[in-house]
């Protein structure tokens, strides 16, 4: 602990390295932060899907078309919050 | 202005070094982000090499696959899902065909069997009337027999009643003269014959 | 203390040229072409009349797939004539996708920005063409930015949020989509390789037993990333027959 903040205090001196951190920081949770909205989603998404495909296995085909759609486009937020957590790491 | 350079190592802070931010020695975990700014463009930039290769190999793949390779596939699966499909079609004639020969094979049957069953009873309604005039004509036979036996039987009974009567008429007509003296009158003797061979029968 | 150095992100995705403007992932794409264009080449040269087998059953069964289950879900069969388009597409970055997981490749020729981002754009035109082609260009942007059956004063929303989800929005999610994925996936193939073999290689003997931890969650994900590589090609070759179904006939 000790050593942490003597980095952080080091490193808050230096205005390239604060801004390395924060980077790092904001970049964590960027990405914590995208995860959990699609995570919710796409579990009632396919909970609901799989509900449906055991209610009416004749129509499963269509459910699970449809159930990839929706998890693609609900994945897509995530997938944002991973490339602003590349953009604000590394860019 | 100094830097603090920290090694630590295993919760222990092994080694605390102090650099003046002017030299260019950084630690490791900052080095990755000035090393990516030095050595190249921002990982998820595309980069035009790339991006030319991929483009071209995608545009010969969908070009020769749109003009060349798909359409000869796709014409040599739908001629053989039409062989097939002619195939069952052809599959599905001959069998119609062959229940509707069948069919007509269990209609003449019906139709046969019908008839043989008309000629079994015809024959055995001849063979019935036939029989019947038959038994018909025995059965006269028998009766005109019977009745000729009967007759005789009759005639003959008749014949030893008159000879029976005309004996005992004889005898009782001796005995009467032998013990009255006189012979009887034949009328009386045979009325009294007669009544007891009446009452004997009876 | 384990040495677990992770390398700069540029070392683990660009690479080297080998010769000056071609490198490995150039060398990907190359082969996911040929390698296409080999089995249909294969495929085609089968006699077509008798049960397919080997390289012909194969292509049949991808073409079939492709029909089946993405055409025919999302387009019905006016939309059997984009087969070609969508199988080149499937099979091009289901190839770029699985050289993630070959040993000696290694690398994923989508994790890279430029090809899904060609394809995402070659994809924006396509079905944009489509549409214009089939509802002309007024009726085509009429029925793409003014959905009918929305109360007029909605449009002022709608019209907006139409336009920056059909024709910005689309496109953008196409790419990122697959990139997104395919980069993760190949960012956590180095992480937990590199965790293992730093345990493995440990000082302290203790760690190494600890190593298949990492090593078993590497195997795992390799796997897992079989998976993905397949069905973030299905995803987007459906996402493809979606739009333009959509913009060859906006009423469905």
């Amino acid at each position: 602990m000790e050593a942490i903040a003597r980095i952080a205090a080091a490193a808050a001196a230096d205005p390239a390295e604060a801004k390395n951190t924060a980077a790092a920081a904001s970049a964590g949770y960027a990405y914590g932060l995208a995860a959990i909205g699609p995570g919710i989603g796409i579990g009632y998404l396919v909970g609901k899907a799989v509900e449906s495909m055991a209610r009416q296995p004749e129509a499963a085909g269509m459910v699970r078309t449809t159930m990839f759609l929706g998890i693609a486009f609900t994945e897509a937020l995530a997938l944002i919050g991973f490339v602003v957590f590349i953009l604000l790491k590394f860019a | 202005m100094l830097r603090a350079v920290v090694t630590q190592s295993g919760g222990h802070v092994t080694g605390v070094r102090l650099v003046s931010a002017d030299v260019s020695v950084v630690p490791a975990a900052e080095g990755e982000a000035t090393e990516v700014e030095g050595t190249g463009p921002n990982p998820i930039a595309p980069e035009t090499k790339e991006l030319a290769w991929g483009a071209g190999s995608f545009l010969v793949l969908l070009i020769v696959m749109r003009v060349f390779l798909f359409p000869r596939l796709k014409k040599g699966m739908d001629q053989r899902y039409a062989n097939i499909r002619a195939d069952i079609e052809g599959a599905d004639a001959v069998k119609a065909a062959a229940r509707n020969d069948v069919a007509e094979y269990e209609k003449a049957l019906a139709a046969v069997r019908v008839e043989a069953a008309a000629k079994i009873d015809a024959a055995r309604a001849k063979l019935d009337a036939e029989r019947a005039e038959k038994l018909r004509e025995v059965n006269a036979r028998i009766a005109a027999r019977r009745n000729d036996a009967e007759a005789e039987a009759q005639a003959a009974r008749a014949a030893a009643r008159s000879q029976i009567s005309a004996a005992v008429g004889t005898v009782a007509t001796k005995a009467t003269s032998i013990a009255v003296g006189k012979s009887p009158d034949a009328s009386v003797v045979q009325r009294a014959v007669d009544a007891v061979m009446e009452g004997a029968s009876r | 203390m384990i040495a677990l150095e992770f390398p700069p992100i540029n070392e683990i995705l660009r690479w080297k040229d080998l010769v000056p403007g071609f490198n490995k992932i150039s060398i990907i794409a190359i082969l996911a072409a040929v390698i296409a264009i080999g089995l249909f080449l294969a495929a085609t040269r089968q006699d077509h009349n008798s049960a397919p087998k080997g390289s012909r059953n194969l292509a049949e069964a991808i073409v079939e797939f492709i029909e089946n289950g993405v055409v025919m879900q999302t387009m019905g069969r006016d939309g059997l004539g984009w087969t070609p388009f969508l199988l080149s597409l499937f099979l091009f970055i289901y190839l770029c996708n699985v050289p993630g997981i070959i040993p000696f490749f290694q690398m994923p020729a989508t994790a890279r920005m430029a090809i899904p981002m060609f394809l995402a754009l070659l994809v924006w035109v396509v079905y944009n063409g489509t549409g214009i082609k089939h509802q002309g260009f007024f009726g085509y942007f009429k029925s793409t930015l003014f959905p009918p059956g929305v109360p007029k004063a909605l449009y002022i929303l709608v019209t907006p949020i139409e336009f920056i989800s059909a024709i910005i929005v689309r496109p953008f999610s196409l790419a990122v989509r697959l990139f997104a994925n395919m980069l993760a996936g190949h960012i956590l193939l180095v992480t937990f390789a590199l965790l293992s073999e730093a345990l493995f290689q440990a000082k302290d003997k203790v760690l190494i037993p600890v190593g298949i931890l990492p090593f078993f969650m590497l195997i795992f994900l390799t796997s897992f990333e079989v998976l993905v590589a397949f069905l973030q090609a299905y995803i987007f070759t459906i996402l493809t027959a979606v739009y333009i179904g959509g913009a060859a006939h906006p009423e469905h």
